[in-house]
């Protein structure tokens, strides 16, 4: 934002609809009307939601893999490392590198790092922690957490988003508001 | 739960965490007393020494590592009945599952201390951990309690990231119904998650990958316990059935514990209309299989010794039975293989009463078997000279009460915070009838 104007925020338009298969059903209306940024918020998982927003095949089992393997490997690889290559330590004559006692820590690690994989994971893709959201303006957008079905649609700053409630209006939404992205 | 509407649902769950009743201070000064009692009796330990326990020469595993392997027991029916009952679907778990997560968490966070208690210079209990110290050692990886070591951290972390998880579509809600000093908390908690369906979607895929870790995770730590005692030589102890004899009784008392919590939960917030009788019949019925498996378990133990033929062994297990500790040992046939034979009767099954008493024996029972198991085979081990009996001293008690009370504490001050059972599963499943009753308006 190098202009001398005062920033925008971008503006969202939110409709509410009375149940998810009409949120799931308007969602996809709108994204064939050429809206880009749709999302829906809702108390609970929709299903049919996803293939409606365009989203791709999850990643989160590569997520969970990746980290069972580190887990397994750098597990291994530490106790090889410390006990056997670092200070080879002598218990009971047994050698140095002893892969079968090493197996349940091995184990331990790898659900460790699989756990700890899915959860950061899970916060990176869902772009967590987000300190803040237009959406949270709307007072009644509270309701997206207990019974109501949400819509937002998403336009460019400086928007006064008619084009997109009139969309709302039209694929029957209950209540239509416009809130602006605060950029404070 | 369908003839609950949505709002009450909410309404009850807040309610839990925003009234609070003469009950709940009464058993919070009974937690709190006991944690003081507690923790003088631990300060004294600290300042004195280990002198001031029972524990001497050929006793040197007590109470304390009893109490220990109590409550890792007791966490084993937490996490990992939330998480079985995730994978079959059950309607159980939106009631249920957010406290048994909970019990998993703090039973650990208790179990945890008392290796530290018990090595007495507490203060240096991290050098348990794999650090690049002054020393230039490492820790020796051949050794099963180095293996516990991972074992109970891994667990510990992995329960409390399973509890967060499955909380934080709850904390969202919370964020923008609850008022007062609590707002910021579950704004900040539930870090903005705002129900996308992008969200939902990885959530739903990466909470079956985390219920599907958490189980074989479980299962491996309270065998990895097991093995404190069974790698060694010792007799009594040195056995293959050890790992699974320790997770069967870790989920039968953990069934015990979760009784009497939800029975408490259940009385003083009126919960019956979501923890009804049909989860303690249930949870009773489970209650008599694992009773049913630990007897079995004692007589495969018995019937090993004498079989095997080890002179030692014999002669460990006639003690256990005949010996100093008899009264003990018949105890814990009484508490944990006799009493629990009458939830054969459904009459059994549906009075609270007498399952809050089965289930008070069974805790106090599974406490005993331990005490019992590490006791008597130090006390009778291989050369006669060194035979010897322990009672624990008064102090060394006070540690354990200490423990319960710490417990307790840690869970009551949770349900203050944090809602106790699900209210976004409740809602999905309440949800899913009202769709099937009227497909076109899902919500009345």
């Amino acid at each position: 934002m190098s202009t001398g104007t005062a920033p925008q925020g971008r503006t969202y338009v939110l409709g509410q609809f009375p149940t998810g298969a009409a949120l799931v059903k308007a969602c996809r209306q709108v994204r064939e009307k050429g809206f880009t940024d749709v999302d829906t918020h809702s108390p609970y998982p929709l299903h049919g939601g996803d293939e409606a927003l365009g989203l791709k095949r999850s990643v989160v089992p590569k997520v969970a893999l990746a980290g069972a393997l580190t887990g397994m490997f750098g597990g291994m690889a530490m106790m090889v490392w410390m006990n056997g290559i670092n200070w080879p330590m002598n218990v009971g004559g047994r050698p140095p590198i002893s892969p079968l006692s090493y197996i349940p820590i091995t184990f331990e690690t790898t659900v460790l790092l699989t756990s700890l994989s899915i959860f950061f994971g899970l916060l990176i893709m869902m772009r967590l922690p987000q300190p803040y959201h237009a959406v949270f303006e709307l007072e009644a957008f509270r309701s997206a957490v207990t019974d109501g079905f949400w819509l937002s649609v998403a336009q460019a700053p400086g928007s006064d988003g008619k084009e997109a409630v009139r969309e709302l209006e039209s694929v029957g939404a209950t209540q239509v508001s416009v809130v602006k992205e605060s950029l404070e | 739960m369908s003839e609950v509407s949505l709002a009450q649902i909410e309404k009850d769950t807040v309610a839990t965490m925003s009234e609070t009743t003469w009950r709940y201070w009464l058993a919070l000064g009974i937690a709190l007393s006991l944690v003081a009692l507690g923790g003088w009796a631990w300060s004294v330990a600290l300042r004195q020494g280990l002198g001031i326990t029972g524990l001497n020469e050929p006793v040197m595993w007590g109470a304390l590592i009893t109490t220990f392997v109590f409550f890792i027991g007791v966490s084993h029916s937490g996490t990992l009945v939330s998480a079985i009952l995730f994978f079959t679907r059950s309607p159980l778990r939106a009631a249920i599952g957010r406290s048994a997560e909970a019990m998993t968490v703090f039973t650990i966070m208790t179990a945890g201390l008392y290796p530290i208690v018990h090595i007495g210079r507490s203060w240096l209990f991290f050098f348990v951990l794999p650090y690049p110290n002054q020393r230039q050692l490492w820790m020796n990886f051949r050794s099963p309690l180095t293996w516990d070591v991972f074992a109970i951290t891994s667990y510990v972390t992995v329960s409390m990231l399973f509890l967060y998880m499955g909380m934080l579509p709850d904390l969202a809600l919370l964020a923008r119904q609850v008022k007062s000093w609590r707002r910021p908390l579950y704004r900040v908690l539930s870090l903005g998650f705002s129900g996308t369906d992008g969200e939902w979607r990885i959530f739903e895929k990466a909470y079956p990958i985390f219920a599907g870790v958490v189980i074989p995770l479980a299962v491996s730590v309270h065998s990895v316990v097991s093995w404190d005692f069974a790698m060694t030589v010792m007799p009594g102890w040195h056995s293959a059935i050890f790992a699974p004899y320790f997770v069967a009784g870790a989920i039968f008392s953990g069934i015990a514990v979760a009784v009497l919590l939800l029975s408490g939960l259940r009385r003083g917030y009126h919960l019956e209309r979501y923890i009804t009788p049909k989860h303690f019949d249930m949870l009773a019925k489970l209650l008599l299989a694992m009773s049913l498996v630990m007897t079995f378990v004692y007589a495969t133990e018995f019937f090993m010794a004498f079989y095997r033929g080890s002179k030692a062994e014999m002669e460990v297990f006639r003690w256990r039975a005949t010996g100093t500790y008899a009264p003990v040992f018949w105890g814990v046939v009484i508490s944990n293989s006799v009493a629990p034979l009458a939830l054969f009767w459904s009459r059994a099954r549906n009075h609270l009463p007498t399952l809050i008493t089965i289930s008070v024996l069974v805790t106090v029972g599974m406490w005993f078997e331990r005490f019992l198991f590490i006791v008597t085979t130090l006390a009778r081990s291989f050369v006669s000279q060194n035979w010897g009996n322990y009672i624990p001293s008064w102090k060394e008690s006070f540690i354990c009460l200490g423990g319960f009370g710490w417990f307790l504490m840690l869970f009551l001050i949770f349900i203050k915070l944090f809602p106790c059972m699900a209210i976004s599963e409740s809602m999905q499943s309440q949800h899913a009838v009202d769709a099937a009753v009227t497909p076109e308006a899902s919500h009345a």
